[in-house]
């Protein structure tokens, strides 16, 4: 291993030009692992969007079906009646076993009016959200003035997974809480009538029937539009209580149904192929099954164009280092060549040769992966920052037009009327979009023992590659061309 | 021990030979030299030699065997000793360092390689604190001085030299000879010169000529 000890000696004498070779070296290798590691963070980034981000498929009513029906009755010219289908338990919970699923939340909304204690009122609200001009927090027949959530947990309704809400004390509705008078209720309507966990409230249903339900959580919101506004009735969201989608139903006189059901899927990248399979166990002319992944696809798109952008960082930045490195061992070997010649007179093999300058360059390599191990952090930020800077705003842009697509759609499609989709599902992209474009923002951009060994790897290959190219005109060769030459 | 037999030798066209029929004999303990005019072929024939060409026609054999047969970088290695005119030692090492890193490559052995090597180049006028110094801090003289105790203490038997005294001066090139005579008839190694000086020939055990293409002993 002789060339290793001349590889050492010359690194050592020639300090100037191993100087030179290690900052060149260092200034290739820095914008490689740049690259290396924003496509790094980006690809560990839509790994954890896709556990994230989620995407959620509802079953439901099929809206667009109960609206057609409805015009051929009016042009029939018979009184035109909208007929929603009601999703039955036992298939959506058919469904929910689906390998696909993470866990799926049954909803069924409906109102109700406060007996034992006074719902909140708020004058401005009222009329805000009121656009039939009639009093909010009356005790109306048809429509009450607390807006009763049935879910099957509230962990799984995005208001509380988002933070919106939050319980303060007590605990919120879970999946054994189905056929129990178990409620949670906003802590400013609490702290208003003095209720607190383990009471008793009473409530009437539209038909006029009481309920005693049980406390047992309160929950604190900093939403400031209730889940039904434009509802009349239940315009502030403190009016809002949950319960299990059971009681819900017992309040609306029916049993064994939900408006609809949201399933989270375990893998956003699955939600078709799931879609497909649900529909076998569905009357689709009666119940439809929406897919809302916008959260994951608006994320998925600026992270593929930051993991592509890096790539392409890292194949440019190999090409021209190769190149310049290519130039600078090719002029390297050039001035070398008598020593080449001495070596190969000495009866040196020329791949101890070749090897010689290989572990010259490797032993630069080493000074130069920790110069760009420090440097590239704050490169591979710098540049991180700037891409994601311009891919969140662009992702915002898409996302809040998203939102304001399906805000129109979940507002012109039941005025007055419950909501669609679930609590969970409504206002789901706003959210959960915001923690997406978090996840964007916090792009991790840290420099893993992966990463450098991923750059030693590139480093070597350039090396390799560069002393091979530089090599082949000097060493074909006969020592006595090089010496004489 | 070196035997040339019919050896030939061009570049382009096989007119244009450098020189033709080239039948001698080299023996151990001798100092030769081979002079000639410029371009005559000396170098090109003492790369032969050496091992750092191929004949165009005919064989060199080794202690009775064809350096073909043996192959070049083997016979370099392990044979052969070369000095050049331009010393041609690795400049970012030291004396010590040139000679050890030769001593490396052709895996000659000494009981205490760094010993060794330390009083071979005392020997030649070379002390420790000069054998630790870049060569490149050396004078020319000494320079030689260095590539001379590499071909020493490398054990090959055949050392051929290549205008060694062509950068020196008198005083030097004496002293230089006079080192390559004891390789001769010390080490009784077989030295070969490459020279166009006739003082230097003069000093040598046999002188042959290579005068139109054809060889001779003076």
């Amino acid at each position: 291993m002789n060339f290793f000890n001349r590889a050492f000696l010359n690194i050592k004498g020639k300090m100037g030009r191993t100087i030179l070779l290690t900052l060149v070296l260092s200034a290739i290798l820095l914008f490689v692992l740049a690259g290396i590691i924003i496509q790094n963070a980006a690809t560990s980034a839509v790994n954890s969007a896709k556990k994230s981000s989620g995407a959620t498929v509802t079953l439901s009513a099929n809206r667009d079906n109960a609206f057609k029906k409805m015009r051929q009755q009016k042009s029939k010219s018979k009184t035109p009646t909208l007929n929603l289908a009601s999703v039955n338990i036992k298939t959506a919970e058919k469904i929910g076993k689906s390998k696909y699923v993470k866990n799926y939340n049954i909803t069924s909304s409906t109102t109700a009016n406060a007996k034992s204690f006074d719902a909140i009122e708020t004058s401005s609200n009222n009329q805000m959200s009121n656009p039939m001009g009639g009093k909010s927090g009356s005790s109306s027949s048809s429509q009450g003035d607390l807006s009763i959530s049935g879910v099957s947990s509230t962990d799984q309704v995005s208001s509380f997974t988002s933070d919106t809400s939050k319980i303060t004390s007590g605990r919120g509705i879970k999946a054994s809480d189905a056929g129990t008078k178990n409620v949670v209720i906003e802590k400013d309507l609490a702290k208003q009538n003095s209720i607190s966990v383990g009471d008793t409230v009473t409530i009437k249903s539209t038909s006029k029937k009481v309920y005693k339900l049980k406390v047992v959580g309160i929950y604190k919101t900093s939403s400031t539009t209730s889940q039904s506004s434009g509802m009349m009735g239940q315009s502030d969201p403190a009016n809002t209580i949950y319960s299990s989608y059971t009681l819900a139903n017992s309040l609306k006189g029916t049993s064994a149904t939900a408006e609809s059901v949201a399933y989270t899927i375990n893998n956003p990248a699955k939600a078709s192929t799931f879609i497909k399979d649900a529909k076998k166990s569905i009357n689709t002319s009666k119940l439809a099954l929406s897919k809302d992944d916008s959260t994951y696809q608006a994320l998925l798109t600026p992270l593929n164009n930051v993991k592509s952008f890096a790539r392409k960082i890292v194949l440019l930045v190999s090409v021209a280092g190769t190149i310049i490195l290519t130039l600078i061992v090719i002029l390297m070997i050039r001035e070398r060549r008598y020593e080449i010649g001495v070596l190969l007179s000495l009866g040196e093999k020329r791949w101890k040769v070749i090897a010689q300058f290989f572990v010259e360059m490797a032993m630069i390599m080493v000074v130069s992966i920790a110069i760009a191990g420090f440097g590239g952090k704050f490169v591979g930020d710098a540049v991180g920052k700037q891409l994601v800077s311009q891919e969140t705003s662009t992702t915002s842009v898409a996302t809040s037009n998203n939102s304001n697509g399906q805000g129109q759609m979940n507002n012109g499609g039941q005025p007055g009327g419950n909501n669609q989709q679930s609590p969970g599902g409504s206002n789901s992209s706003s959210p959960q979009s915001t923690s997406s474009t978090q996840q964007l923002k916090n792009l991790s951009t840290n420099i893993s023992v992966v990463s450098l060994i991923q750059l030693a790897a590139f480093g070597l290959g350039i090396i390799l590659l560069a002393i091979m190219i530089g090599s082949i005109g000097i060493l074909r060769l006969q020592p006595k061309k090089i010496l004489i030459s | 021990m070196l035997t040339t037999k019919n050896l030939e030798y061009w570049y382009d066209h096989k007119e244009n030979k450098l020189f033709n029929n080239a039948n001698l004999e080299f023996a151990e303990g001798k100092l030769y030299a081979i002079i000639g005019s410029s371009g005559s072929g000396k170098t090109t024939f003492l790369s032969l030699l050496a091992g750092l060409d191929k004949p165009s026609a005919g064989a060199i054999e080794y202690q009775g065997v064809p350096l073909s047969k043996i192959g070049l970088t083997n016979y370099r290695n392990k044979n052969v000793s070369m000095v050049f005119q331009s010393y041609n030692l690795f400049n970012y090492m030291s004396a010590l360092e040139n000679v050890l890193t030769a001593m490396a490559i052709t895996k000659a052995k000494h009981a205490n390689d760094k010993e060794y090597v330390f009083k071979m180049l005392s020997n030649i006028g070379i002390d420790q604190e000069m054998a630790k110094k870049k060569v490149t801090h050396l004078s020319g003289g000494q320079q030689q001085r260095v590539a001379i105790a590499r071909t020493m203490c490398c054990d090959a038997r055949l050392v051929v030299a290549d205008e060694p005294t062509g950068n020196l001066d008198e005083q030097n090139t004496r002293e230089v000879l006079n080192l390559f005579k004891d390789l001769a008839h010390k080490q009784k190694k077989c030295v070969i010169l490459v020279t166009h000086e006739p003082e230097v020939a003069s000093l040598c055990d046999q002188i042959i000529e290579l005068k139109n293409k054809k060889f001779s002993i003076v």
